[in-house]
């Protein structure tokens, strides 16, 4: 009889903390959420800065703007074979 | 105490005990009510009210997936999406508001046009107002906070390679879905899955919060092509040059990497911008290289050697009698363009004989040459699986007349794409093994499967053949690449109009392997009616090859054959271990 007089209290103690442990987590999961937002906010506004910088990147290394530059404003040409030295790694 | 007990109580009176009754009768009902609607499930209870009451407030909306990257082999990007914001309204409510003017100008357009396209939707409740702008002009015209008005985050695609690739790459539609190119062809692996969230919205429809993701969006895979885009650009100037250099309409050139299948440049006249869809020529965005099959003509020519020199009939010295320059096949004369007398099997090939190779045909029949060309891969797709790809076509017939089967030999009554032709060629260069073609880069050290189609020995043999045809007495001097030994072969055909072959319309052809001691790459060059008289193969054809593989060589590391022992001077470069 004494063990049925002590189950009642502990039941009600569990209840309330299972309770509150519901409260916190639930706080809990609001707070991830809203977290992820802000994450994914962020995400997406560095993709847009990647991908503008790619763009940039992309634009600027363009075969043609390279092959420009090079023979308008740096005069360069492709060698001539006599100017042709291959070097043949671990031969020196 | 007694006002506790429910009984009556003798001395209560009777009124009071039946408003005590009615009352807890009450009491009952609202609580089993409230039992029914929560507890019980039953038609119109717990699920149906929650449900009733999401339908008013909850909203799903779509979480976009960024699609893929494709990369050339290098990892430049040759399509990349990025954010933008489509501006879309709400006819109803923006059409009450009394700040148009601001928003048509923060939008660049006039107030009139934002007036007549609100009357034309004005019973709708949903419209746009500009698609696929920048964040920046975006988060501009959402800042107004004008009510009516909303953002949704999608992504467009952009092209920086532009035309030089356009292609191969192909085209997304203004929902991201690809539909040309390799966007379709590999949809399933760059579009990845979007996702979904729910969120509460309020009186007019303005999120609050998000409840909670459905569905993660997952991104799209990056997909790296085989492709190098610095031949890319290589072989895509050298093309352009050709068409202004014989007033040719249309042309396509391949490279393909022998030893592995990877295709390493793909390219087409004429070409389209991709990232410009107003001024758009649907009949530019065909890969001509996959998708045209025409008559390959003499450039088959080294395929019935092969089939020659496997029946071991004729070996690469033996004597054919061309002379007097024409022969008579049927009620067909074949003519050589002089008599080129006795001469070799291999002066035939290199000479591009119209009599020697008939010749040879007669001695072996159309069915060693038949086999040979299936095996070489002509009439069945390339393995490249590229959206519109035409395999071509081997003739099947049941009686073969005698022009049939020379003709055959020498590259008509089939068909084939430049690609097809480029694998043949490959099979050369590969000692006799043929290896699928690829676009996708494969792995290092990857293993492509190989089939062995002919011996080394034949393959060698032709290829001593299609180094001489760019030597002194061949067709082909033009093909020559300063510094390094070459191998090829021309071709000229007719080009087929709708009541037959066309007197005056010719393709140029030229497929070539290089370098021919250690070959490896395999360029097919086609010129679609090149006009004046450097129309063939070896004139128009010839050159564009050379051009595009001195630069393929370069590129890909090569040393030239023909280099100044100096190695003092490589001091000068660092060149230590």
């Amino acid at each position: 009889m004494m063990s049925l007089r002590w189950t009642m209290p502990l039941l009600i103690m569990a209840v309330l903390m299972s309770c509150f442990a519901i409260i916190h987590s639930t706080h809990a999961s609001r707070a991830y959420y809203a977290d992820l937002q802000r994450l994914e906010g962020t995400h997406w506004y560095l993709q847009e800065d990647y991908s503008r910088l790619m763009l940039e990147r992309s634009t600027l290394a363009s075969p043609h703007r390279i092959a420009k530059m090079a023979q308008e404003d740096l005069i360069m040409r492709a060698p001539d074979l006599a100017a042709y030295r291959t070097i043949v790694e671990g031969a020196y | 105490m007694a006002r506790n007990r429910v009984v009556p109580v003798p001395g209560m009176p009777w009124r009071l005990v039946i408003v005590i009754g009615l009352l807890m009768v009450l009491a009952a009902l609202v609580v089993g009510r409230l039992v029914l609607i929560q507890v019980v499930d039953q038609e119109r209870g717990a699920a149906f009210l929650r449900e009733q009451g999401a339908m008013r407030a909850v909203r799903s909306a779509e979480i976009p997936a960024y699609r893929g990257m494709v990369t050339d082999r290098r990892g430049e990007p040759l399509a990349i999406s990025t954010p933008v914001i489509t501006l879309w309204a709400d006819p109803q409510i923006l059409r009450d508001s009394n700040r148009l003017g601001v928003l048509a100008d923060a939008l660049g357009q006039s107030e009139e046009q934002l007036q007549q396209r609100l009357d034309l939707y004005s019973d709708k409740r949903f419209m746009y107002l500009a698609r696929h702008q920048t964040p920046d002009l975006a988060r501009r015209v959402l800042g107004l906070k004008i009510s009516g008005v909303g953002g949704k985050r999608e992504y467009r695609r952009f092209y920086p390679a532009g035309e030089v690739a356009s292609q191969i790459i192909g085209l997304t539609n203004v929902d991201g879905k690809g539909i040309a190119g390799l966007e379709k062809a590999y949809e399933e692996v760059l579009h990845g899955r979007v996702g979904q969230k729910r969120y509460i919205k309020d009186l007019h429809g303005d999120a609050i919060r998000d409840v909670g993701v459905v569905r993660e969006a997952r991104p799209g895979q990056a997909v790296e092509l085989a492709i190098d885009l610095r031949l890319q650009y290589l072989q895509h100037r050298e093309l352009q040059r050709a068409m202004v250099e014989t007033g040719a309409e249309a042309g396509a050139a391949v490279t393909v990497d022998a030893w592995t299948g990877e295709i390493l440049a793909m390219t087409n006249h004429p070409v389209f911008n991709p990232n410009s869809r107003s001024a758009f020529d649907y009949a530019a965005t065909r890969n001509r290289v996959v998708t045209d099959a025409f008559e390959p003509g003499s450039t088959m020519k080294p395929l019935t050697l092969v089939a020659a020199l496997e029946t071991g009939a004729f070996t690469l010295d033996s004597i054919i009698d061309t002379s007097p320059g024409r022969i008579r096949v049927g009620r067909k004369v074949l003519p050589d363009p002089l008599n080129y007398g006795a001469i070799t099997v291999s002066r035939v090939i290199e000479k591009s004989s119209q009599v020697g190779v008939t010749k040879m045909a007669q001695a072996i029949g159309h069915e060693p040459v038949l086999s040979v060309y299936r095996r070489f891969g002509l009439g069945e797709p390339s393995s490249i699986g590229f959206p519109g790809e035409r395999s071509g076509s081997l003739p099947n017939r049941e009686r073969w007349s005698e022009i049939e089967k020379v003709t055959l030999a020498f590259g008509y009554g089939l068909t084939t794409t430049p690609l097809q032709l480029a694998q043949a060629y490959a099979i050369f260069a590969n000692e006799g093994r043929r290896v699928p073609l690829t676009l996708l880069k494969r792995a290092d050290g990857e293993q492509p499967p190989v089939e062995r189609v002919i011996s080394e020995e034949v393959a060698q043999q032709v290829l001593t053949v299609l180094h001489r045809v760019t030597g002194s007495e061949g067709t082909a001097k033009k093909a020559r690449v300063p510094g390094f030994s070459v191998g090829g072969k021309t071709g000229t055909v007719h080009k087929v109009g709708p009541s037959g072959y066309l007197p005056d319309q010719y393709l140029a052809l030229f497929v070539g392997v290089a370098p021919i001691d250690n070959p490896r790459y395999v360029t097919a060059v086609v010129i679609d009616r090149p006009q004046g008289d450097s129309y063939g193969g070896g004139a128009a054809a010839a050159p564009v090859y050379a051009r595009i593989t001195d630069g393929v060589l370069r590129l890909r590391n090569q040393r030239p054959e023909i280099e100044a022992e100096t190695p003092a001077q490589l001091a000068s470069f660092g060149g230590g271990q």
